[in-house]
């Protein structure tokens, strides 16, 4: 078996801002997989969004301030070469959309990333359709980003990464100015993405939205890995509880009436109620 | 006290945001205006502080005709709190900005300092007083934002999407000042689409829904009500849908009863 | 925030949106020019009256008044300053306030003219039209953004606005310099957020690769057409015509 790099290697990473004494990330090692559909979370100010922009090269590229350890994006270590190179493996979704995109259509929009690459016009054209179907949005196509609710308007992100064929989606916090309605109908587009084959990376706190999909969770707490593994490990650890992320109540109910053992973790109310019934029956 | 009377308002003609929107809000309340976006919530809330006039119907706070007041007046007793702190904060010193509202309202220098010096301990921003609002971090930004608004005491609080962004440690804190402040007996309005902080910590919920009031009453009864919540494009909070999933006699928003329910069921 | 609104682009299909911008820009560059050469309120309302066709068939007069009417305070403000400025140097009354007159509706066709060209054109049209006049992208870029983004700093204005009137800030209130002073707590979140936001922007324009190579390739190459050369000609011949008016008639 040969044993190649893994798609996303972090290597001891600690970093601060230029303007900040305190680091901001202390000594993170964590590697992904392709296929990895990771849920990423923890309290406000821990360092999730940092860590995000190390996954696609805009720290340290652009930000400058102190960055030690080694992140290698698909084998490209992200210290040394240009941000671009780095953001077409790895895209990165940003919270509000109203900032993200900045075309008069969607169209414009999506062909961005592929305009720059300089790819010929025919395959500009034919990434543009294909990523906008692939999010289901083609009929947004001709509209201007303005007129669209926010739940299209990231959804016209997403498309607008997937043109540039990256092996890694990264996404801070998408759903965050989003209704719930909104949120469950961008992630169910991300889960569709991971079937397809798309590495996902994302941050949240809407855990129980989730839950079932993640195939890992990483908690971080100031500025360190607290906690990494299958959802199930981590949701129901106590020390999960102690650093204060939004245990789903699923979750939470399960705990209360006693169950938690491997093998009785039911991550959701679907999961929920069959352990009960199965309980009933034995 | 709020009421609102028959209200209708459109930003441009063909875009009805709100039609024909009657409720009220007495005093000492703690209310959430839920529904989702583009329901007409923050347009109706526009209201109450006067920024916005209905276009038919009326808006009374406190027995004063919303339309015969000025901003400034109406401000005075409902204390607005916006979204994003960004849009407020712009004074050189924490302690500026604290006693902006306060210089605006002609309070005297005398009390003026005391809320300020109030304000600067029950947020806990005692230390930043002379630094600028720019070197905080979100949270305590979004924290003075709050505190300069709650600084000038107005009766009516109401604020405009407070838990976006915030971790579950922030909510618990920002429940339980906003109850500290209903026990105190101001009347507090949350808009919000947190289904789930409306759930644990806020007992009256009016659903709002492409302009109009579709259902207005207890949090507990209303957020297990399958036929509101799909109707205002609603996700259910997490403890009614485990409540249904399992098949409870009465599904329920709180935790404790859930967990009763099914102990209860099982023996 | 009303004037801003006649700068902002809105997608339209009308036969004015579908111009090049290039022809567009000659109209715009020869009738501005026209509009400060001449001072004669006759000529100046011809010029005017130019860009009102291109309103109307642009289908864009809804916005396009809502900038008229927000200048009126500008407007107000020129004239003032200009009539005080002429009964200074002691010309009588009548030259005093037609001069006043003159120097708005200059003013204000400028500001028609310039709209009418903003309405009805894209900003990323309006890039490629200038990197394909050899205008290097990074500048046409910025071009396009800050045109993007006039809206979006409306939109924002006005909820700042909101915000401090909710705190009892009353912008009408006071002597002429208090007002002014009104306006400290509105300009300095907005140019607070405006630095934030480009932040944001660039960190999500180097997302998608943006100068990952020297020669970019555009979806859309524009391509003057028919309706475009009958324009420029109109526009052209219209130019000359009002020009000559200056020698045939001696009109300053």
């Amino acid at each position: 078996m040969v044993i190649g790099l893994a798609l996303i290697e972090v290597r001891g990473v600690s970093y601060s801002y230029p303007d900040s004494p305190s680091p901001c990330l202390i000594d993170v090692s964590f590697s992904a997989e392709e296929g990895e559909f990771i849920l990423v979370t923890g309290p406000s100010g821990c360092g999730k969004t940092t860590f995000c922009k190390c996954l696609n090269g805009l720290i340290p590229n652009s930000y400058g301030g102190s960055f030690t350890g080694d992140v290698l994006i698909d084998g490209i270590p992200t210290t040394s070469s240009p941000i671009h190179e780095i953001a077409r493996r790895a895209g990165l979704v940003f919270q509000n959309p109203e900032n993200e995109l900045f075309c008069t259509s969607v169209e414009r929009e999506v062909a961005f990333g592929p305009e720059n690459l300089a790819l010929p016009r025919e395959e500009i054209r034919r990434r543009v359709s294909e990523a906008l179907s692939t999010v289901g949005i083609s009929h947004l196509m001709h509209k201007s980003p303005e007129e669209l609710s926010g739940g299209e308007q990231q959804k016209v992100a997403i498309a607008a990464l997937l043109a540039m064929k990256p092996k890694v989606l990264v996404l801070d916090e998408p759903t965050a100015n989003l209704d719930p309605v909104s949120a469950k109908s961008v992630i169910s587009v991300l889960s569709r993405l991971n079937a397809s084959g798309v590495t996902i990376i994302i941050v949240e706190h809407r855990l129980e939205m989730l839950a079932e999909i993640a195939s890992r969770c990483m908690i971080l707490d100031c500025g360190r890995i607290a906690l990494d593994g299958s959802p199930r490990e981590v949701l129901y650890s106590d020390l999960a509880e102690r650093i204060g992320v939004g245990i789903p109540k699923a979750i939470v109910v399960a705990k209360r009436l006693g169950r938690g053992l491997p093998g009785d973790r039911p991550l959701s109310s679907r999961e929920l109620a069959s352990a009960l019934r199965r309980g009933e029956a034995a | 006290m709020i009421v609102v009377r028959d209200v209708s308002y459109a930003y441009e003609p063909g875009r009805q945001v709100l039609d024909s929107v009657s409720l009220s809000i007495g005093d000492g309340e703690l209310v959430a205006l839920i529904g989702e976006n583009g329901a007409g919530k923050t347009t109706l809330v526009k209201h109450f502080n006067g920024l916005l006039k209905p276009q038919r119907g009326t808006v009374t706070v406190d027995g004063t005709d919303t339309r015969e007041a000025t901003v400034a007046t109406l401000a005075r007793k409902v204390g607005l709190v916006f979204q994003n702190p960004d849009h407020q904060l712009f004074a050189e010193t924490v302690e500026k900005e604290l006693s902006f509202a306060l210089a605006n309202f002609g309070v005297p220098a005398g009390e003026a300092s005391r809320r300020v010096e109030w304000a600067l301990e029950a947020f806990e921003l005692g230390e930043y007083r002379n630094r600028s609002p720019l070197t905080l971090s979100g949270g305590e930004r979004k924290r003075l934002a709050l505190a300069s608004v709650l600084c000038y005491d107005p009766q009516i609080i109401v604020m405009d999407e407070p838990t976006t962004g915030q971790d579950s440690r922030q909510k618990s804190r920002l429940a339980s000042l906003l109850t500290r402040l209903n026990d105190s007996g101001k009347t507090v309005i949350t808009v919000t689409h947190d289904m789930e902080f409306v759930a644990e910590f806020i007992p009256r919920t009016i659903i709002m829904s492409r302009g109009k009031v579709l259902a207005d009453g207890r949090s507990a009864d209303l957020l297990v009500n399958r036929a509101y919540l799909e109707s205002a494009s609603l996700l259910p909070p997490q403890l009614a849908e485990i409540s249904w999933e399992l098949g409870l006699a009465e599904p329920s928003i709180d935790l404790e009863a859930v967990v009763n329910a099914v102990r209860g069921a099982r023996r | 925030m009303k004037t801003l609104q006649g700068f902002g682009y809105r997608r339209g299909t009308s036969a004015v949106h579908r111009l090049d911008p290039r022809s567009k820009m000659i109209y715009v560059l020869l009738f501005a020019a026209l509009a400060v050469y001449f001072a004669n309120l006759l000529v100046l309302l011809l010029i005017f009256a130019s860009s009102l066709p291109l309103v109307a068939l642009g289908k864009v007069s809804d916005r396009w008044s809502r900038s008229i009417r927000g200048s009126l305070f500008f407007i107000v403000f020129i004239f003032t300053f200009n009539f005080i400025a002429m009964i200074f140097m002691s010309y009588p009354l009548l030259d005093a306030a037609l001069s006043g007159i003159s120097m708005s509706l200059r003013f204000i066709t400028l500001i028609s003219v310039f709209s009418a060209f903003f309405l009805t054109t894209s900003p990323e049209d309006l890039a490629q039209s200038m990197v394909q006049l050899r205008v290097p992208y990074d500048y046409a870029l910025t071009f396009n953004m800050a045109m993007r983004f006039v809206p979006t700093l409306s939109r924002e204005a006005q909820i700042i606005i909101d915000a401090q009137r909710s705190r009892g800030l009353e912008l009408e209130k006071g002597s002429l310099i208090q007002r002014v002073k009104n306006y400290v707590p509105i300009l300095i979140p907005l140019i607070i957020s405006s630095f934030r936001r480009a932040e944001l922007v660039a960190d999500a324009m180097e997302s998608r690769a943006f100068g990952a190579s020297k020669k970019r390739c555009p979806l859309y190459v524009l391509t003057l057409r028919g309706g475009d050369y009958a324009f420029i000609a109109v526009t052209v011949v219209s130019f000359l015509l009002i020009l000559s008016l200056r020698f045939v008639l001696g009109v300053p």
